[in-house]
């Protein structure tokens, strides 16, 4: 991961409801790196046990669960708490979404999901309750204000499109997040489907045409396999 | 009740061949009566006639009794025939049971009926007028009709045993009969059972049949034709999606042992990792993709469908295109528009697509055009490229998964085959379907939605 700050910097706690080995550790491994404090149920039971008796900011649950089934274990939990659950579905199934949804899951993921989608998610649904967002970002020598849409590198104005310029804040509203290509689509374009394009690549191109082609630094990095991020990075870049 | 065919034929024939000879039956017993009844009267009125002379020439009361003699000579079958003759005068008399003769008639001419001694009479009665000492009398003359009621019924029992016999005989033969007609089916029904899913080129034979099953079977035999093609299509469809996993999931293997083989640095595994990473996606495209398209195919519909106006979601698909378009020298022109009830990032995607194929075949600064009308019940979305025209065979096949019309063109990683039939799948979650056609002045390629 290039991002060296974790992306959230109170310490949110997670408890993942999961039986699969490797998808539960990998989960684990990278919340907690990510900065936040994970708990790991093995099955139905005790995540049940545990999402009702401990204090989670969110909680991650598959619905193939040994024991007792996802959805049962989100109905116990929606008796008596409002904890956000994301659901985890192998079953490409809309009526699997719509029961989730229905009977009080706050989102879902559909497995493969990629861990980036993961992360955006918990930040959206953590992020609804935070203040007031800056209003002007500065990132080294960039300095965007997001009322006036307006950036500047070094002093010096950038002239972006509409676009370009939703580009920009999307990646500094998460300096030094990964942003995948579907994240990105979703926040400029409001874009949720896959799509075999390469519009991303190309708003990306554009973008560091105008932001780092000029200037002696790069801002905006490539993540080969992962999609974007924004921030100033002091070694030389590698992965580009 | 589930009878077979020719139990059904057989009651059939029963029926109609009973139906049929009732009526015949019915006819011939009234016509039987008819004639029996005309018999008699002939009888009575000659009868009357030949005897009328006889009593109108005697009128002395003193010789009535050799009138009376001769009469009893002449009606030797008394039992048969009888004969009454009454007037005011009681001299001149004639006949025993007198009284229920006249009750019968009771004194009118012609035609009668009645009962003398338990037996069931017609008669016939007239007036033979005064001459001399004799007043007018009344002459009856009366034939006794069992005989012809014996004969009648007689003749009715024949006919209802031949009504019952004859339904019997057409039940039988028809059984028969059906079992000979119906042999081909018996044939036809063991062939189609000896059919299995290892030999799908196996057809039924429909030359010697009669044309009736030829039809049926040539209609089986067709069904069979589409079900070979279709399973053929899914046998080659496999083959398509493990040859699809089989490239990325070779670079990942060959790789990561190439790199794991020596001692690499920090650098190059994270390297190695990220490489991965682009396999990895790429996998989870196509299995995504692979899931969508499942859910087609198992005839779900789009769930979350809202009522928008069909142009202002290609505009939105155009403007997310904008700088793709741009890079690609194409402008994009929308007409017309449409109303539909659509799942919007489902038609958002299918729209893409298309718009993304138009591009990748039009030339530079050329035009394409998206063209929404309104056609019956339905909402065509046309995307029309004046690039090449495109073969008749690739215009059947390019809603297919994995098929590429360029094959040269393949393998990179955003295109993986699958996005014309995606479109398909949409069309089909909506209610519609896919068209493309292809020309001098372009290709079309589109497709319809359900407009509610």
């Amino acid at each position: 991961m290039s991002g060296t700050e974790p992306l959230y910097r109170a310490a949110m706690k997670v408890l993942i409801v999961e039986d699969e080995t490797k998808t539960a550790d990998y989960l684990q491994r990278g919340l907690r790196e990510q900065g936040y404090v994970v708990d790991v149920a093995r099955d139905g039971i005790s995540g049940r046990h545990m999402a009702l008796e401990y204090e989670y900011d969110v909680i991650v649950l598959d619905v193939m669960l040994p024991g007792v089934d996802g959805f049962a274990v989100l109905s116990a939990l929606r008796e008596r708490r409002h904890t956000p659950v994301i659901m985890l579905t192998a079953r490409d199934r809309v009526d699997d979404r719509v029961r989730g949804l229905r009977e009080g899951a706050d989102d879902y993921l559909i497995k493969p999901f990629s861990f980036l989608e993961l992360i955006a998610r918990l930040q959206a649904l953590t992020r609804r309750s935070r203040g007031q967002e800056a209003m002007q970002l500065r990132i080294a020598d960039l300095h965007i204000d997001l009322l006036a849409r307006k950036a500047w590198r070094d002093g010096q104005r950038l002239e972006l499109t509409a676009k370009e310029f939703a580009l920009l804040a999307a990646l500094a509203r998460r300096k030094g997040e990964i942003l995948s290509k579907t994240t990105i689509a979703e926040l400029v374009w409001d874009v949720n489907f896959d799509s075999d394009t390469n519009v991303v690549e190309v708003a990306v191109k554009r973008l560091r045409a105008k932001l780092d082609t000029p200037f002696a630094t790069n801002l905006l990095h490539t993540v080969r396999g992962m999609g974007y991020v924004l921030e100033a990075r002091t070694s030389p870049e590698v992965l580009t | 009740m589930n009878l077979s065919i020719s139990q059904r034929l057989a009651a059939m024939f029963a029926i109609t061949s009973l139906v049929l000879l009732s009526m015949a039956a019915v006819a011939m017993h009234c016509l039987l009566e008819r004639e029996l009844t005309r018999h008699q009267m002939n009888e009575l009125e000659s009868r009357w006639h030949l005897h009328e002379p006889f009593i109108h020439r005697n009128n002395d009361a003193a010789y009535w009794d050799y009138v009376a003699s001769k009469l009893d000579s002449i009606l030797t079958d008394s039992q048969r025939v009888r004969m009454w003759v009454v007037g005011e005068d009681d001299r001149f008399r004639y006949g025993a049971d007198l009284d229920e003769a006249q009750r019968a008639t009771a004194y009118t001419d012609g035609f009668g009926e009645l009962l003398v001694e338990g037996r069931r009479m017609k008669s016939f009665s007239g007036e033979v007028s005064a001459h001399g000492e004799r007043p007018a009398v009344r002459m009856m003359i009366a034939l006794d009709s069992t005989p012809f009621a014996e004969t009648l019924q007689t003749f009715t029992m024949g006919l209802v045993a031949l009504m019952v016999l004859g339904a019997v005989a057409a039940a039988a033969l028809g059984s028969y009969i059906a079992g000979i007609g119906l042999r081909p089916l018996g044939r036809l029904s063991r062939e189609a059972q000896a059919l299995t899913p290892n030999d799908l080129s196996r057809r039924l034979q429909t030359d010697t049949l009669p044309p009736e099953l030829s039809q049926l079977a040539q209609a089986f035999n067709g069904a069979l034709g589409r079900l070979e093609s279709a399973y053929q299509h899914l046998e080659g469809f496999n083959a398509d999606v493990a040859h699809e996993l089989r490239t990325p999931l070779g670079n990942l293997i060959g790789q990561t042992q190439v790199t794991l083989s020596r001692e690499r640095d920090a650098q190059e595994l994270k390297e190695l990792l990220h490489s991965n990473l682009e396999d990895l996606e790429r996998l989870r495209g196509i299995v995504n993709d692979m899931l969508f398209l499942a859910r087609a195919d198992r005839g779900e519909s789009a769930p979350n469908r809202v009522e928008v106006s069909v142009a202002q979601e290609v505009q939105r698909a155009v403007e997310f295109l904008e700088f793709v378009l741009e890079e690609a020298e194409v402008k994009v022109r929308i007409e017309g528009d449409a109303r539909a009830s659509i799942e919007t990032s489902l038609f958002g995607r299918a729209i893409t697509n298309l718009l993304q194929n138009a591009v990748q075949h039009a030339p530079r600064g050329a035009e394409v055009v998206v063209d929404v009308r309104q056609q019956s019940s339905d909402v065509r979305v046309s995307v029309r490229n004046p690039g090449p025209s495109i073969g008749r065979e690739h215009l059947a096949r390019m809603f297919d998964r994995f098929y590429r019309v360029d094959s040269a063109r393949s393998g990179s990683h955003e295109n993986h085959g699958l996005g014309l039939a995606i479109v398909r799948a949409i069309a089909t979650m909506h209610g519609g379907n896919v068209f493309a056609d292809s020309g001098e002045q372009g290709t079309v390629i589109g497709f319809t939605v359900a407009a509610g």
